[in-house]
């Protein structure tokens, strides 16, 4: 009996190394992830309303956090969000925090509804000897956040992948 | 602007490259961190003859993508040296290139070009055999630079046609 009570906490196992050279482990992810993520939550109030990346920041930090309070284990975690290991996403965390206050410093907001951007397609065949080295499949948080984008919205403005000019 | 290309690359034309930069390297879904090379382009017939060109590559999403400044012979390029860090010296090469300098670059100085070296190689209008050839000079016992002499006119070849062609038709 004592055996499961003391046995239970030591079930989940510390991780012994992140395999990438340079990000140490971090044995309290999940507090250090929910404590960036409600920081996150409450800087980007400051990003006028109806704006893309306000929309898109609130879209997967939202859902980052809920998969966070809910799963106790970082392992459980790192399966569920699928962006790779706890420490990744401390640091994208952290970089968005120091981006959120630039974009508030900078103030980029304020582009027209029609403006567009000019879209060259190029459409000529690539041959059959180059390799094409295509991105891996995107986690689905990504298309909630591109679904949250476009919902309202018809122009997209600062999406993912795609950038738009500033004025 | 913005052209995307059969493949993974689309070009950007902004007038606030240092901004755009730090947003694709912190944002969450753009995690740009690595610079592949900054580099420029010289079109004389433009107003803004110079076009500074970042290639950028992320990691995480594993794709590319190139961003393209417009500038011309005073203007000058925020450096985006404290966003990557190797950009000081394709930053020093584009200005020993082009000519095109950057403000709060750290050490901007020649990086090819010769010590004593005028003008800027890489702009379309410096001939290609440039204006000073260097030799060494007994007497003086080093080496000088004296004005070019070309002891072969310069030839131009057509290889649209198999015919060998002669200079003067």
């Amino acid at each position: 009996m004592f055996l499961r009570v003391i046995g239970r906490p030591l079930l989940a196992q510390v991780k012994q190394t992140t395999g990438i050279v340079g990000l140490d482990v971090v044995p309290n992810a999940r507090e250090v992830l929910i404590d960036l993520y409600t920081k996150t939550l409450k800087e980007i109030q400051a990003v006028p309303e109806d704006e893309g990346y306000r929309k898109a920041v609130e879209s997967f930090t939202s859902q980052r956090l809920k998969v966070c309070q809910e799963e106790e284990d970082w392992e459980a975690i790192e399966k569920r969000l699928g962006c790779g290991q706890v420490e990744e996403l401390i640091e994208e965390a952290r970089d968005e925090l120091t981006l959120i206050g630039k974009m508030i410093e900078w103030d980029p907001w304020g582009v027209p509804d029609d403006y567009e951007c000019e879209v060259i397609e190029n459409d000529a065949p690539v041959p059959k000897h180059v390799p094409q080295h295509r991105p891996g499949p995107l986690p689905e948080e990504f298309y909630k956040t591109l679904g949250a984008v476009l919902s309202k919205k018809e122009v997209p403005q600062v999406t993912s992948s795609e950038s738009s000019s500033k004025e | 602007m913005e052209r995307s290309e059969h493949g993974n690359r689309s070009d950007t034309n902004t007038d606030y490259p240092f901004q755009l930069l730090c947003f694709l390297k912190l944002h969450t879904y753009t995690r740009v961190q690595v610079s592949i090379d900054i580099c420029g382009v010289d079109h004389p017939s433009r107003k803004r003859r110079f076009e500074v060109v970042y290639n950028l590559l992320t990691t995480r999403y594993n794709s590319r993508i190139r961003v393209q400044t417009s500038a011309d012979e005073v203007t000058r390029i925020s450096s985006v040296v404290s966003l990557f860090p190797s950009a000081g010296r394709w930053e020093r090469e584009v200005w020993d290139m082009f000519g095109v300098s950057s403000i709060n670059h750290p050490d901007l100085r020649r990086i090819s070009t010769d010590y004593g070296f005028e003008g800027h190689p890489l702009r379309k209008d410096l001939p290609l055999s440039g204006y000073v050839e260097v030799r060494y000079d007994d007497p003086e016992k080093r080496v000088v630079s004296e004005p070019i002499e070309m002891t072969q006119e310069f030839r131009y070849f057509d290889f649209a046609s198999p015919w060998e062609q002669r200079s003067d038709g």
